[in-house]
């Protein structure tokens, strides 16, 4: 024992000191290995190969082929090869990054894109120098700024709320009823009023088989515009999560309207039935109108075709008729007192919540300057006019979508005015969805409840259901930060 | 070790200060020079990297990286695992430095009887006979360490830290002890949702317990009728609904209670009007479908081993109970139930904590809402389900790991004193 224990206790100390000594020795190292550089420098880096994540449907549809195969073609004396990066779409640079999992150049949605600000996982851009700068409406560039003056994506293509229509279910009599201003478009299409007292015509005449707009109503995404247009708005300036404000202004009016609105639906509106549904339905004549994205165009189109091919068209007269007969147009005004059955009362553009999806680098990549020239090739007007060709977005750039016109020239405008609310660029937007889903669909419902169990019989009723959501969005954001 | 410390020579003390000298002095060159090597070995890891590791683990890092300038920084996760290898790494250290001075010690012994220290090649043979087992279990035993322990423990250590919310990578994480328990049980919208659902919790695993048990012994015990023509094909029905995945069951059932589902249809088109079976206000409608849902999946597999278990109950058993006189009701509650319930406890045990811990149930019918008086989380959520609200969807990872430790602790504690309160482990001996 006198001469084991001292042994042994030498032993363990031996161990214990090595343990302390190197541990300190070296806890300084990642401090002084840290080293502030500038990562664009102009000069390409050359024998490179880029690792480019791309969206699902432009994988799909061919396009981001065909980006791949021109780019490398322009840029094959210097040997930057661009390949598709072959990883989910959803991708988590956040989660990826940091541990050398991830994309050089990512194509992301605008709230995802700049959550990846928060831990430097993307560059701040020197965008001024991208042929698409000038191009890009400023709202646009708005979306990839967090305020520092620096931008950290590059806009691609807008998203915005569409509306899609049959022209062919619109009321014989339409030109002479149904077109008050005689500007020789349907009222419906310009006048949520219209639109709503439309829908009630249809579904009384039809006995409740048929209707006229149709729309999952707990869709934050799409319902959240008539908030909006009333003064609401998701987070305050600057995107400051302390200040949640669905319930803002007169918020509670554009609740009303999705109240409405769901009065001429039927409970497929309460959850996601019609979403699901609505492109068969509405090829089928079951519904008049609807609302999505624009890159749904094909979809729609498909239904269509098949309707009537199944009728005993050709597939080729199938989808000529079914591109005849399918109308899209820009989200109606609403009438500035809320009251969808009030044909009297003045007009007000309708807010939509937006998106801008777009390119940004990520901070891990070793070749920042190939990646910048990449993103500028594949936002070049060429790049772009092929992209809504072939995918039918909405490009971002205005000499583009000027150049495509229609809806397209249409949602740019929209985009302009100020009219489209884009997604904050916050990682708190993700805590937005289900607490407003949730009261969204309660509102929805509220017309199919028996009279004794209505929710929301008014205006204050409806502002105190928009308040609690804005509490149980701050309360989910702030209570465990 | 104790005594071997107390009763130990020189060589034993040699031993204790550096691996293997011990064995060296008693001859034993080999296994003494190996014992050095991994002495040394242990040093150099310490030295270069392990030190690191350890101090990583106590301070979770001091520089924040930011990789648009180029600044590396510390990523806490990551020196939180390397900690944990670190550790292990030291334990297994220690416990190889144990096992030679008791080696050292036994020698001493062995040689003081007369005999010579054992010859290397023998020890190693030994490896391959009496002491096969350290043989098979060393691999085994090492990738549990690494791929269950680590991860394990990784898990746990993280509900003592603040990560989550706004501290992920490349913001440092810190340790907070018992921060994250002490929101869960005391903050003001916590609290309250946290027992409802912890309550909610147990009602559902108690009767979706039950009714899968007795559901799936009752059809076993209907199949296993004589007088049931073509029993084959009729059992054959429920294990369809099992050969179907579950998630694909969730979602077709999802569809079918939905506003635009066939039973809505039907409703709507006999001139009713549609329910909604699963939205906000459906509480106890919602509780019961998932109740229904979850025994439409799991009937059949207690269906099928009942029915195994039913086939080896002894038929003079029940001859003799007819002969006294009893009731098809009391075979029933004094044969069948005992001999199926004494086999099948570990099972039900199983089953009651798969039940508490089903996620996919009320994520699939009932998921994305949040109701009144709970926080992030609806009426029907289970403990998995808010721990999955909070944590993947909120990005509160340090409230989650500590949630799905009480998970544990409760679920441990029910199964073990179930297991031994059981006659399966009472009455060990009662159908042998």
């Amino acid at each position: 024992m006198k001469r084991t224990l001292p042994a042994a206790i030498a032993n363990l100390l031996v161990i214990a000191l090595v343990i302390v000594i190197f541990s300190g020795a070296f806890s300084g190292a990642a401090e002084s290995a840290g080293e502030v550089s500038g990562r664009f420098d102009g000069v390409l880096e050359e024998n490179t190969t880029l690792r480019i994540l791309e969206n699902d449907t432009a994988i799909k549809q061919g396009y981001f082929d065909a980006l791949l195969t021109a780019f490398n073609a322009q840029y094959a004396a210097q040997g930057i090869t661009a390949v598709d990066a072959n990883m989910d779409s959803y991708l988590d640079l956040e989660q990826d990054g940091p541990y050398g999992y991830g994309p050089d150049v990512i194509y992301q949605a605008n709230d995802q894109v700049m959550k990846y600000t928060d831990g430097n996982h993307i560059l701040p851009l020197p965008v001024e120098q991208l042929d698409c700068y000038a191009q890009t409406a400023q709202t646009a560039w708005d979306a990839y700024t967090i305020g520092d003056g620096q931008y950290y994506g590059v806009p691609v293509n807008v998203q915005a709320p569409v509306l899609y229509y049959r022209k062919d279910l619109l009321p014989a009599n339409w030109e002479t009823d149904w077109d008050d201003d005689s500007n020789g478009t349907p009222d419906m299409l310009e006048d949520w009023g219209a639109m709503y007292r439309f829908s009630q015509q249809i579904k009384t005449e039809s006995g409740g088989t048929k209707f006229g707009y149709m729309k999952s109503l707990y869709d934050t995404y799409f319902a959240s515009g008539y908030l909006f247009s009333y003064g609401a708005y998701v987070f305050g300036p600057n995107n400051d999560t302390s200040d949640v404000g669905f319930a803002a202004g007169n918020a509670e009016i554009g609740a009303g309207v999705i109240r409405q609105l769901a009065g001429v639906m039927n409970e497929g509106c309460i959850d996601d039935t019609i979403t699901v549904d609505c492109y068969s339905r509405l090829a089928s004549g079951e519904y008049f109108a609807t609302m999505t994205t624009p890159d749904l165009y094909t979809m729609f189109i498909r239904e269509l075709q098949l309707v009537y091919t199944a009728e005993g068209l050709s597939e080729e007269d199938a989808l000529a008729k079914a591109a005849e007969n399918l109308g899209t147009a820009t989200v109606p005004a609403l009438p500035e007192n809320g009251d969808l059955s009030d044909e009297t009362s003045p007009l007000i553009p309708c807010k939509a919540m937006g998106g801008i999806n777009g390119y940004a680098i990520s901070s891990y990549t070793k070749a920042p300057d190939a990646c910048l020239a990449f993103i500028d090739f594949a936002t070049s007007f060429e790049m772009l006019l092929t992209r809504n060709e072939m995918l039918g977005i909405v490009p971002a750039r205005s000499d583009a979508a000027n150049s495509v016109g229609g809806l397209t020239g249409m949602v740019n405008q929209i985009l302009g005015e100020g009219n489209l609310v884009i997604m904050p660029s916050s990682r708190a937007l993700q805590q937005v969805w289900t607490p407003m889903e949730t009261l969204l669909s309660d509102i929805a419902k509220d017309p199919f409840r028996p009279e004794s169990e209505i929710k929301y019989p008014d205006l204050p009723s409806l502002k105190a259901g928009l308040e609690k959501a804005d509490q149980q969005i701050y309360d989910a954001i702030w209570t465990l930060s | 070790m104790l005594e071997a410390l107390r009763q130990g020579d020189r060589r034993v003390a040699a031993s204790a200060a550096i691996m293997g000298l011990g064995q060296l002095l008693h001859g034993q060159i080999a296994k003494g020079l190996l014992l050095i090597a991994l002495q040394l070995s242990a040093v150099a890891f310490f030295v270069l990297t392990g030190g690191k590791m350890l101090l990583g683990f106590v301070t979770l890092g001091s520089v924040k990286a930011n990789p648009a300038m180029g600044i590396e920084g510390d990523n806490s996760v990551i020196l939180l695992i390397m900690g944990i290898f670190g550790i292990i790494v030291l334990l297994l250290y220690i416990l190889i430095w144990r096992a030679n001075i008791k080696d050292c010690y036994n020698t001493q012994k062995r040689v003081a009887k007369g005999a010579a220290p054992e010859k290397f090649k023998a020890e190693l043979s030994s490896l391959l006979d009496k002491n096969f087992y350290k043989t098979a279990l060393f691999l085994p035993i090492l990738g549990v360490c690494v791929f269950t322990v680590l991860p394990i423990v990784f898990m746990i250590l993280i509900a003592f830290t603040d990560y989550g919310g706004a501290v992920i990578p490349p913001e440092l994480v810190s340790w907070t002890g018992l921060d994250s328990f002490r929101k869960i049980l005391s903050l003001g919208q916590f609290a309250p949702t946290f027992f409802k659902i912890l309550g909610w919790n147990f009602v559902w695993a108690l009767l979706s317990t039950a009714l899968n048990y007795l559901g799936g012994l009752g059809l076993a015990l209907l199949y296993n009728k004589k007088r049931i023509r073509a029993r084959a094909v009729w059992r054959g029905f429920p294990i369809l609904a099992y050969a179907i995945p579950g998630f694909i069951s969730l979602l077709a059932f999802k569809f079918m209670f939905s506003y635009g589902g066939p039973i809505n249809q039907m409703i709507t088109g006999a001139g009713g009007t549609a329910i909604g079976f699963l939205d906000l206000d459906a509480k106890w409608t919602a509780r019961a479908i998932g109740l229904f849902v979850n025994a439409w999946i799991t009937v059949p597999t207690t269906m099928l081993l009942a029915t195994g278990i039913l086939s080896n109950i002894d038929e003079s058993l029940y001859e003799a109970s007819r002969i006294d006189g009893a009731s098809r009701w009391v075979q029933f509650k004094k044969i069948t139930l005992p001999f199926v319930l004494f086999a099948t406890t570990p099972v039900l045990i199983s089953q009651f904590i798969g039940n508490f811990n089903n996620f996919g149930i009320f994520y699939f019918l009932r998921g994305g809402l949040y109701v009144d008086n709970y926080f992030l989380a609806s009426d029907t959520d289970l403990l998995i389900n808010w721990l999955y609200n909070l944590s993947i969807d909120n990005n509160y990872y340090a409230i989650g790991a500590a949630i799905s430790l009480i998970i544990f602790i409760i679920t441990s504690i029910i199964s073990l004193a179930v297991y031994v309160l059981s006659p399966s482990y009472k009455q060990e001996e009662t159908f042998r």
